[in-house]
This record gives structure tokens, sequence and C-alpha cells, in this order.
């Protein structure tokens, strides 16, 4: 097992990171943010989680969906463009606004389609953290030429 | 026998639709009276391939009567296209059109004339009992709902090509059929001989494929149309310069497709499918694609020299070549696909003539051999199924044993050998008065070609399918140690195979109905012309019947002559079959791959990315030293910078020295990781926020994943002891200079050689109007410029594809350990780089 600060660490900020990407990603469209900035931060949270419990734990913790997020976002992010075929073109942007609580909302296509790319970003960034973290958790073949020092 | 109908007394019924006003008119135009529109045609199209994912979701394996049901969607397809028979025989054709990509030609033009109608029954028809088959022969198989899956994609593709009136939509069914044939081929993926056929049936259809495309596009662009009907309308079109260009790579399509001569050899590898696939794809289906294609061509082409010279040879000779391989074979399926390839050397063969007895040959011996090698092949994947074996060698006496079997197989293998009064015989007796015809006419050479071929390959099928009835069903005793019965079949699992035999023996005992309702359409779509059929079983001791009888007792012969013929055939040298020079192409290819790869990508990772980095900053310099640039003469106009940036700019050359004097690799990525937040602040200066985060969040992965690959990675002694030699840390140095230099050249072009007005004020403008966001930067990407963000993404997540399967690769250490020896002998030792994976995003 890993040090206990590490664990706490996930602990408390992997929820926070979380929530921040969320947060960007909801964001992004009118301030600094985005689908890819979100996937980059909610890698990196789950990188934290790798870090902590190992990639094993990690694996249970995010269940079946890390293995086809990439396909996911990509279908996401197909589906939002093709979405504006209804209207006339491809990627052509249709939105819906509503109020809630006094505060005008407005979901759109675009947005969905952030939404794919986030799923992309996550799902490669996952794929090769997993697949090294393994990789790095097993000890090499030979001992002899490990690095020693840290 | 039969004669063309006098041209006074054409009866309405069989007046063909104008091709000329269905053509080059919209559908509107047409003459309702022939044509029908509707959307029937799309949607049993839509039906097929909505079962295929359907079925598979059902999980058929748990249930014991679904071979009822997935037998539905096919069931349903037939019986409505036996419902079109009459009025499609009176001329009255199903017509329909959807756009698809109207600026490439390409439109979704579906057409039911005779011929389309024609193999559309024989593809569902026998699709309908291959799918009951399969229900059996996959009994409790947890893959059961694939193979359905792949089997209605399949039929679909199939039924979309034949029903298909636009050559380009007609190639997109074509390679439909090759993949999901591949697909099917290497079902069984743990045997390496499924693989290897599939692979091959792939490659050598394919590349007859994209022949196809150019042979298409050539005739579609010479006749000014992409439609069928109204290419074979097009005046003057057999006769335009490129049509011999068109027709070649045309037939090149056709022969891949159709395992002609020298291309038959991935038939017999597909063998290696599972039997209901093997069945449907070599009786029916996939090897009948090439020949479709060129019976819909005849009518406009048939004249042309080319065409009949063509055609006559290779048929002639695939006919030759496929009746006398098949006796040499002890697999059963083996022996069936050879005979599969001599019969399709018979109808290229008899598209090549022009004559009546020509199209009633081609229709007949069509719809024989899929009533025939159906059930052939069928009873082949019962005795495998329980016996465990389909080797002749082990098997003996089962007519005891399975006698409803035996009797299918006694019936079909009767038709096979033209023996009165099955449709094969009547198919047979056709080929041979379409043979004699030349000989009447004093057209020796080909009469004498084509008749001595038909009389020749006839007689070696008699052989081969004696020889499989004999060896398998009737003699006593086994060559080798017989197999054992493990279980006998149930009614079910015959009852397909015994209903397809029963069409083609009786079929031919109500030949008087049978070829006005199914035979004369097609006859007339292949002449272009109306036609009357006469066909008859029986017309007197003629010179043809006498052939016939002969073949019979020389077939008979050959049978009981098969040891020494089989020694005789095996001793032939391996080097002069297409399959061993095919090997060796794709050989000679492996090894060319090979050795330019590790001559282009043979050294460590270091060397090679200094050779593109190097490419790079020398194009750079060529750039910046030949133009006006040179003199820059706006380095003037350029602002001093401020103090924050000047700050930064010390900082950023202290991480970047920092990184370099390091002395261990932990402390190099914690110095290289101070030169990326360095960056990240003149992001912030500069006011990008948007790429600030973008790269701060980059850099922090990139740390993560580099620590994580040099974990594994074997210490460089040079970089630990601190100490290189001299040479290598001048070329080093010299990199380093180069990039730098490339680097600070690129942001100066990009900055004074201002080409045009730019861009952002429009983006800064319309964001808020187009895209309804005002982060500028996120609009672009997801809005404005979508196309290019999805471009990027798909390639992000192949290469996530790609490095997941390299990590997971099992040869990975092998690979480690090969590079690390191949580093030993070079006595280098370079700084391996991590994989990239911080793809731009710009």
């Amino acid at each position: 097992m890993t040090e206990i600060y590490l664990r706490l660490v996930d602990r408390i900020l992997t929820p926070i990171l979380l929530l921040i990407a969320i947060f960007l990603f909801l964001r992004g469209h009118d301030l600094p943010g985005g689908g890819f900035i979100a996937g980059l931060v909610a890698a990196a949270a789950i990188e934290l989680t790798i870090l902590a419990l190992g990639s094993a734990a990690t694996r249970d913790r995010y269940g079946p969906w890390l293995a086809p997020l990439l396909g996911i976002g990509l279908m996401v992010a197909v589906t939002a463009a093709l979405i504006g075929m209804a209207g006339g073109g491809f990627f052509l942007g249709r939105w819906i606004q509503f109020e809630v609580a006094g505060e005008t909302l407005k979901l759109g296509t675009p947005q969905l389609f952030d939404l794919g790319v986030m799923l992309v970003v996550v799902g490669m960034a996952v794929t090769y953290l997993l697949r090294l973290s393994e990789a790095a958790e097993t000890p090499p073949p030979s001992t002899k030429h490990r690095e020693t020092r840290p | 026998m039969l004669q063309r109908a006098p041209s006074k007394g054409l009866s309405a019924s069989f007046a063909l639709p104008k091709f000329s006003s269905s053509a080059h008119s919209p559908p509107l135009t047409e003459n309702t009276s022939q044509t029908r529109k509707n959307t029937v045609l799309a949607l049993c199209l839509t039906v097929l391939f909505v079962s295929a994912p359907l079925l598979w979701l059902l999980k058929p394996h748990r249930s014991f009567s679904f071979g009822w049901w997935a037998a539905l969607p096919a069931a349903a397809v037939t019986l409505w296209q036996t419902l079109q028979l009459i009025p499609v025989g009176q001329g009255i054709f199903w017509v329909e059109r959807y756009g698809w990509a109207p600026t490439l030609g390409l439109e979704l033009a579906l057409r039911l004339d005779g011929l389309a109608l024609f193999f559309g029954l024989i593809i569902t028809g026998v699709g309908t009992c291959i799918a009951f088959y399969t229900a059996h022969y996959f009994a409790g198989d947890p893959r059961q709902g694939f193979f359905y899956l792949l089997l209605y994609a399949f039929m679909a593709s199939m039924l979309g090509l034949v029903w298909s009136d636009n050559l380009l939509a007609l190639f997109v069914f074509w390679e439909g059929t090759s993949l999901t044939s591949y697909l099917l081929i290497a079902f069984k993926s743990e045997y390496k001989a499924a693989v290897d056929g599939a692979r091959r049936a792939l490659i050598v259809t394919t590349a007859g494929g994209l022949a196809l495309l150019a042979g298409l596009v050539l005739l579609g662009l010479e006749a000014g149309t992409f439609s069928i009907s109204g290419l074979l309308a097009t005046p003057g079109i057999a006769t335009a310069a490129v049509t011999p260009i068109a027709l070649t790579l045309i037939f090149l399509g056709a022969f891949t497709k159709s395992a002609q001569f020298p291309f038959q050899f991935w038939l017999p590898g597909a063998m290696a499918a599972p039997t209901p696939a093997s069945a449907y794809l070599h009786s029916a289906t996939m090897v009948k694609a090439g020949i479709f294609l060129l019976a819909r061509l005849h009518p406009a082409f048939s004249e042309l020299p080319l065409w009949f010279w063509t055609l006559l040879l290779t048929g002639s000779f695939t006919m030759l070549l496929g009746s006398l391989s098949a006796i040499r074979y002890t697999d059963m399926k083996a022996l069936l696909a050879y005979a599969t390839v001599a019969v399709l050397g018979m109808l290229v063969l008899l598209l090549a003539f022009d004559s009546t007895y020509a199209y009633a040959a081609f229709v007949v011996t069509v719809i024989a051999h899929a009533l025939y090698k159906a059930p052939l092949f069928l009873s082949a994947g019962i005795v495998d199924h329980a016996m465990g074996t389909r080797d002749l060698r082990k098997l003996a006496g089962l007519g005891r044993s399975l006698p409803l079997l035996a009797a299918t197989v006694a019936l079909a293998a009767l038709s096979m050998a033209g023996v009165p009064p099955t449709l094969g015989y009547l198919a047979k007796e056709l080929l041979l008065e379409s043979g004699m015809k030349p000989l009447e006419q004093g057209q020796w050479l080909v009469g004498s070609l084509a008749y001595g071929a038909a009389t020749l390959s006839a007689l070696f099928m008699v052989g081969a399918i004696l020889t499989l009835l004999w060896e398998a069903f009737f003699r006593r005793h086994p060559e080798e140690e017989g197999a054992r019965l493990h279980h006998l079949p149930s009614f079910g699992f015959v009852a397909p195979a015994l209903l397809l035999t029963l069409l083609g023996a009786l079929g031919a005992l109500a030949v008087d109905s049978v070829q006005n309702l199914l035979f004369a359409p097609a006859v007339a779509a292949l002449a272009g012309e109306p036609v009357e059929l006469h066909l008859k079983l029986w017309h007197g001791f003629t010179p043809v019947f006498l052939t016939s009888l002969a073949i019979l007792g020389l077939g008979t012969a050959v049978f009981l002559a098969r040891s020494p013929l089989r020694r005789l055939l095996n001793s032939l040298p391996a080097q002069l079959t297409s399959l061993f020079v095919y090997d060796q192409l794709v050989n000679a290819l492996y090894r060319f791959a090979y050795r330019i790869t590790t001559w282009i990508q043979g050294s460590p990772m270091a060397p090679q990315i200094s050779v593109t980095l190097l490419s790079a900053a020398l194009l750079v310099a060529y750039a910046f030293t030949h133009s006006s640039l040179a003199s820059l003469p706006l380095l003037d106009s350029l602002e001093m910078p401020s103090l924050t940036e000047w700050l930064l700019c010390v900082l950023a050359l202290f991480g970047a020295l920092a990184t370099i004097r390091a002395r261990s690799r932990l402390s190099a990525i914690i110095a290289l990781g101070v030169v990326g937040l360095t960056v990240t602040l003149f992001f912030l200066v500069f006011g990008a926020p948007d790429l600030a985060l973008t790269q701060l969040l980059i850099e922090v992965l990139g740390i993560i994943l580099l620590v994580l690959v040099f974990f594994r990675v074997r210490p460089d002694p040079d970089l630990d002891s601190g100490q290189g030699t001299s040479w290598r840390t001048i070329s080093k140095l010299g990199m380093a200079a180069a990039m730098g230099f490339f680097g600070f050249a690129v942001v100066l072009i990009n900055h004074i050689s201002q080409v045009g007005e730019s861009i952002s004020p429009y983006f800064l403008e319309n964001s808020y109007s187009i895209g309804r966001g005002s982060n500028v930067v996120n609009v672009i990407l997801v809005d404005i410029r979508g196309y290019d963000t999805l471009g990027e993404i798909t390639v992000l997540a192949l290469a996530a594809l790609g490095g997941y399967a390299l990590l997971r690769s099992p040869q990975l250490p092998l690979l480690r350990r090969r590079i690390q020896m191949a580093r030993r002998q070079n006595g280098a030792a370079d700084q391996p780089t991590p994989p990239k994976t911080e793809t731009g995003h710009d």
C-alpha cells in the first residue's frame, strides 16, 4: 500500500478536482475552460487516484467506464455534429434556452460536442496512465539495472 | 429446344422498359405503367440490415428453436420477391432512387428487373435455409448471435449489390460483401488457417475491388451517367476509346471476386470458414457477385472481341483447372470448393457467348449450382458435426448410420453430375448446346474449345462427386483409421439441405412453368431484349444427349481410376500453383517492409528524432535565407520586452540549464517542468488564459508520464555519470542550437510575414453571433472549426489505441530486450524518449 498522506490527498483532492473539471467544462463556452482543459483536469484527478491506490483499485473505483471512454466520446462528438444535419448543415449549432431560478441557461450541440472532446481526452490520458502505472507497479524482469535513486 | 420469339409475335408481356427513358430522366417523368414507385426495396434491405444486430442482441444460443426466428427476415424477403415474379415477368419493374452524394453521381438507386429478382431470390432463398441450419450448427455456442450478425449483414450487402442500379452504389455493396465475408471466413479466429484464408480472400478481393472502382468510374464518366440502366442504353459506349481499359479493370474485379484463374487460390483457403458461411458464400452469393456484374454489363459489351476472348479463355481454363483439381482433395469442403471454381469458370465461359442457348444455360446453371452446391456444403458440415472430421480418408459407410443425409447427398450429387431429370442435367445440356452452336456455324476453333472444355470438365466433375459419394457414404472400410459417430444429426439439421436438394432435383420436372416465371425475365435482361424460352428435358437422341451419356460413362471411369489420378496430381510441383506465387509475393513484400523499417527506424530513438528535427530546421533555414526576411527590415519595429518578460526569460534559461546539469533523471524532469511553467506564465502575461491552463495541465500530466516511463527504462550511463564522449556532447550541442534557431526563426517569420488580413477580428466579431459563446477560443474549437476538432480527437483516439496496443503487447519485453542487445552492439546508449502524448490542440 502507498503512503497514507497520498491516500488522504486523494480522498480530499480527487472529488474537488473532478468538480473543477465539471465546472471548467460548463463555463467553457463563455469563460476560460472547455472540454479539452476539463478533460485534462479529470485525467489529473484520476491519476491522483492511480498514484494513491494503484491501478487495480482505480479500475475498481471508476468501474467499467474507463476502457470504452474513447469510443463513447467519439460517438458523442459525431452525434453532436450530426444533429445539425436535421437543421440543414453538418456541425450547425442548435440551441435551447431555459430559465432556472432567474438565470438563463443555454444548452446546445457545441457543448455536446465539447463533452465528446472531454471524454476522448480523459480516455486517452487514462489509457496511457493506467497501462504505464501497471507496468511500473510490476517489477521489471531484471532488477540488476533498476534505477536505485529516487 | 428453345427459340427466340419472332419479333412480330412479341407478346406485350415481355416489353422491356425503355432504357433511355428510365435512365436519364428523374423518376417523376418515368412511364408509370412500367415502373412502380415505392419504398419496398429499401424496406427489404433495411429489414435485413436491422435483423443483423437484432439477432445478435437476442442471444440466440440460449434458445433451442431459434432457427425459425433467425430464418424469418430472410424468408419474408424471399416471399415478397416470389410475389414479384409475375409483375416483373410482365416487364413491370420496381425502381427506387434516394439521394446519397449527388455531386459524386452516387445515389442509392434500386431496380428490380428480371436478373436482379433472379439473383435476389437465390440470395435470400438459400439464405433462409442457411439461417435455419446455423441454429443447429452453432447450437449452444455463445458466438451464434455474432455469426447471425455477420450473416445478415452479408446477405443485405449482397442483395443490395444485385438490386443496385448505380455503379457506385453497386461498388459500395460490393466492398460490403468483401468485408463481411472476410469476417465470416475469419470467424474461427483461433485457427491460423482461418485467419490466413480470410486475409488472403480480403487482399485478393479488395485489390480487385480497387481495379473495379477505377473501371466503373471510367465507364461512368464516359457514359455521362452512373446509372447502370442508363449506361447500358448509352449508344456507342462499347466502341469508346476508354472502354478497353475500363473493361480490363472491371474484369480484374470480377475475376478476383469470382475466383477465376489466376486468382482462384483464395477460394479453397476460404473453406476455413464455418460451414454455413462456406455454403452460403460459395454456392449462392459471394463468388457469384463477379459473375453477376459480368451478366449485368453483358448487353452492352458482349459484341466486343475483347469481351469474347477474355471470357472464353479465362472461363475455359478455370473450368478445366477447377474440375481437374477437385478429385485430388480428400477434404470434402476442399473438393467442393474446386468444383465451385469449375462452375464459376463455366459461367464466365457462357457469358462470352451471345446466343439464347448461352443465356438460358447461364441462368439454369446459376440456380442449379446454388441448389446442389449449398446442400453438399451443408451436408459436409453435418458430417463434420456428427463424425468430428470431414476427411474422406477417415470416413466410410455413413449411408448406413445417416440414411437421410446419404439420400440428400446422393440426390444433390445426381444434379451435380447432370443425371436426368435434375436441374443440373438441364444446365449441362444447355451448356453443351451453347458450345455446339459455334460448331454448327462453322467457328471450329471457338466451338471445339468451348465444347471440349465443357465435356472434359463435366466428366471430371462426375468423377469427383462420385468419389465423394462413394468414399464417405457407401464403401465399407475407410483408408485410414475411421472416425466414430459422435451423435446423430436431428431432422431439423438435415432439413434445409434436403429442401434445397429437392427443389433442385424436382425443379426440372416443372420446367414448363418455371421457365416462363423465373428464367425468361432473367434471360431477357441478359439478352437486352424479350425472349421466349422453350426448355425441355427430353429432345431426342441428339449429339448433345449422346455426349451427356458419354460424360456419365467416362466420369465413372475417372472415378474408378481415382487413386492413380490423385497420385499423379499430388506429384505435381507446388511451384506451379498460383497460391505459391501469391505467397512468394506477399513474403517478398514483408521482407521489403522489414528491410525498409530497419533501415529507417532501426537506430535508437534519439538519432531518429534528430533526423526529423534537423530536416525541419534545415527547411526553415532555407526559407529564412532565401526570402526577403533575411534582411529583417521589420526587426526594428519590434518592441523591447518588458521587465516581467525579461524575468520570465531568465527563469526559463535557468530551468533549461538546470535540466542539462541535472545529475539524476528525476531532477532533470523537475527542471524541465520549470521551463514548462515559465511558458505557462508567458501565456498568462500575453493574455491567453485558455492556453495557459492547457499548458499547465499538459505539463503536470507530461511530468507524471515521464516519471512513469523512466521508472521502467534502464539508466543511461552517460547521463548518470554526467560525462560522455566529446563527440556526442558536441553533436547534441549542435542539435540543440539548431532547434533553438528553428524555434526562433519560426516565431520571427510568423510575426513579420503577415500575408493578407488577419482572421482574428472576424472570430472576435462573430464568435457570439455564430457560436453564442464569449470564449472565442472555445467557440472556434467546438463550433466554427468543429470539423477540425473532430479530426483531431479522432487522431487522438487512434493514437491512444495504438499506444494501448503497444503497451499491452506480449512482444514488448521481447522487443525491449532486442533493442537493448542492438544498443549494446552499437555501443550506443542514448536516452530514450517517452511516447508523445501531448498532442497539440491548437
